[in-house]
């Protein structure tokens, strides 16, 4: 029963990771950058729903709907004002940009929202069910129904439309997509957007279950160790990783304490980055000189 | 260009004021100097790191951490003074430092500052955990620096103190980044294949790097608590390692004077700011973008890597 248990609470939580690692995966693999700013992202597209619900009124399903939209705009802007004219700079200028990203969402939401957590509604009305003494909340089964749709759509378009096979093919090899006519920045273009709009998503999921603070973005991290566990290139290793993280710190927590979950989880991070970094579905990587 | 002669009268002259400013200066201004003199020491440190060898790091505030609770901890447990156990922690700290190079020798670039947030993330809640240990979140007072009986403990105290450590770290670093490490160190950022291909032995030169970084951090974070007598475990989070190598690029990560600029805008800024502070994390990051975006050659040269690391398109 512990065991059914700690899945029905690991793999909604899991999910979750995978979503956040979904997004971070597919920027890295279309721009070679690691997103530090990422969890912030979702952290903004959850207080634009809640400053247009609680501040303008708007009905709670069009102020999700205008959230996504506005999230997937704020991704191109990052892209066209900020990313794409540092590609061609040493990663390092790269990976502090996106930090300086998420440190001005962060600290530009405590400054004009307060430090304070806000309520945040949830999708459903939370119901506990009971299966055989394993409980079971309606916000994990939404969580769960949503990941896996995402993660379907995601791979259908990837493997069944004309674009996806573009954007795999700009992701591959730029040089060589650029050649047989696939616009390079385009396909960047549509990553950051895509990705801008999976963390509207994951925000709609998570900040009913996590506390909806300027700091929510510090989830990312666990999107991170996610993404590594899953190998870091490959969209389902993020998922893979997301679920098997979930259940890690799930178990942690049960057998272990509470206290022990999250390190649990970074320590997961540094021992697959130190003994295993292609991860458990990626490719291992052969530097050329 | 200034000849030697002048460089070393602007060097003494310096040095007098910095001796003298006590007895002109404010009490204020003498805590913020100090301030300044401890941030310094952490900031070279990662000119060393992340200027000198390229290597992306945000567990600074970790190591400080590190060196704040190690001494005072050592102190008040065991009964040792704090002159003794601020160097001992440097130097514990210098090996853990040193031990998470090795184990990321394998790694650079992404991994290497994913490592090192999980490493900040690990430690920070490690602190908040451990209360019996650490105080947990409520924290921990620090305890008084005393020297052969004399109490070192007045801010004029504090900031000679301070002041000689800080002038004697940025001196060290200052010589180190043109010995043979330092020369090592700048080979493995502009290429490490290059470097190995001239015998330099990058893991060894990345590890030692890292080592000094957390050594340096230590100190400087174990004297700021001086200043501070309270540690609380806010102070060490990934948010203000992001905080320290943020402040760095601010004030130019290739040269050691960049680690001074970056500890004055750390110090001052807040203090500079005033009402608007609730805005200082906004500017602050505005700033860095500006920075970055209008001189991103300039900020690319100074770490430029290689070409592994550029983008696809800039290599093809």
């Amino acid at each position: 029963m512990d065991i059914l248990q700690i899945v029905a609470n690991g793999v909604p939580a899991g999910m979750m990771y995978g979503l956040v690692a979904l997004g971070i995966v597919l920027i890295h693999n279309g721009t070679n950058v690691v997103h530090f700013g990422y969890g912030e992202q979702i952290t903004l597209s959850a207080y634009i729903v809640i400053v247009l619900q609680v501040i303008f009124h708007v009905p709670f399903w069009l102020a999700c709907l205008v959230s996504i939209v506005l999230s997937a705009l704020f991704g191109l802007v990052i892209y066209l004002g900020i990313l794409g004219p540092l590609r061609r700079t040493p990663l390092i200028v790269q990976v502090i940009a996106t930090l300086a990203i998420g440190l001005g969402i962060r600290e530009g939401l405590r400054a004009f929202m307060g430090p304070d957590p806000w309520p945040f509604p949830a999708i459903v009305a939370n119901k506990v069910y009971e299966v055989h003494g394993v409980f079971i909340t309606t916000a994990n089964i939404v969580v769960v129904t949503v990941s896996i749709a995402i993660a379907a759509l995601l791979f259908l378009f990837f493997r069944l439309s004309r674009y996806g096979h573009a954007i795999l093919a700009a992701c591959e090899s730029p040089r060589g997509a650029s050649i047989v006519g696939i616009s390079v920045k385009q396909v960047s273009a549509v990553i950051w957007v895509l990705a801008s709009v999976l963390a509207a998503v994951a925000a709609l999921l998570m900040a009913p279950v996590l506390t909806l603070s300027p700091d929510m973005g510090l989830i990312a991290i666990k999107g991170f160790c996610a993404a590594i566990l899953g190998g870091f290139v490959s969209l389902p290793g993020a998922i893979v990783g997301g679920v098997l993280l979930g259940l890690i710190e799930t178990a942690a927590g049960y057998y272990i304490s509470t206290a022990t979950k999250d390190m649990v989880a970074y320590a997961a991070l540094i021992a697959m980055v130190i003994f295993m970094p292609q991860g458990l579905l990626g490719k291992r990587l052969i530097k050329k000189v | 260009m200034m000849d030697r002669r002048m460089v070393l009268a602007l060097l003494i002259a310096g040095l007098v004021v910095l001796a003298a400013g006590p007895a002109f200066l404010s009490t204020h201004a003498i805590v913020l100097l100090t301030l300044i003199a401890t941030t310094s020491i952490i900031t070279s440190g990662l000119s060393i790191v992340t200027g000198l060898a390229g290597q992306i790091t945000l567990a600074q505030a970790a190591f400080c951490a590190f060196g704040a609770y190690g001494a005072t901890l050592m102190s008040s447990h065991a009964g040792i003074p704090m002159w003794v156990t601020i160097p001992v922690a440097t130097v514990i700290t210098a090996f853990i430092g040193y031990c998470l190079g090795v184990m990321s020798l394998r790694v650079e670039g992404h991994y290497l500052a994913l490592v090192t947030l999980a490493f900040a993330g690990i430690v920070n809640l490690g602190i908040l955990n451990l209360a019996d240990l650490t105080g947990g979140a409520v924290g921990h007072a620090v305890e008084p620096f005393v020297f052969f009986g004399y109490p070192l403990v007045s801010p004029t105290a504090l900031y000679y103190l301070s002041m000689v450590s800080a002038l004697i770290a940025l001196w060290g670093v200052s010589n180190l980044i043109r010995s043979r490490w330092g020369r090592a160190f700048n080979a493995l950022r502009q290429s490490e294949v290059a470097s190995m291909s001239l015998g330099v032995d990058v893991r060894r030169a990345k590890a030692v790097a890292f080592g000094l970084c957390a050594g340096l951090a230590a100190l400087g974070g174990a004297l700021q608590s001086l200043q501070t007598t309270y540690l609380d475990p806010v102070q060490f989070t990934i948010l203000t390692g992001v905080s320290y190598l943020s402040v760095m690029v601010i004030g130019g990560l290739g040269r050691l004077s960049g680690a001074i600029i970056g500890a004055a805008i750390f110090v001052l800024m807040p203090d500079f700011l005033g009402a608007f502070k609730t805005y200082m994390g906004l500017i602050f990051a505005a700033l860095l973008l500006g920075i970055i975006m209008i001189a991103p050659s300039g900020l690319g040269e100074l770490v430029s890597r290689h070409r592994w690391f550029k983008s696809p398109e800039a290599t093809s």
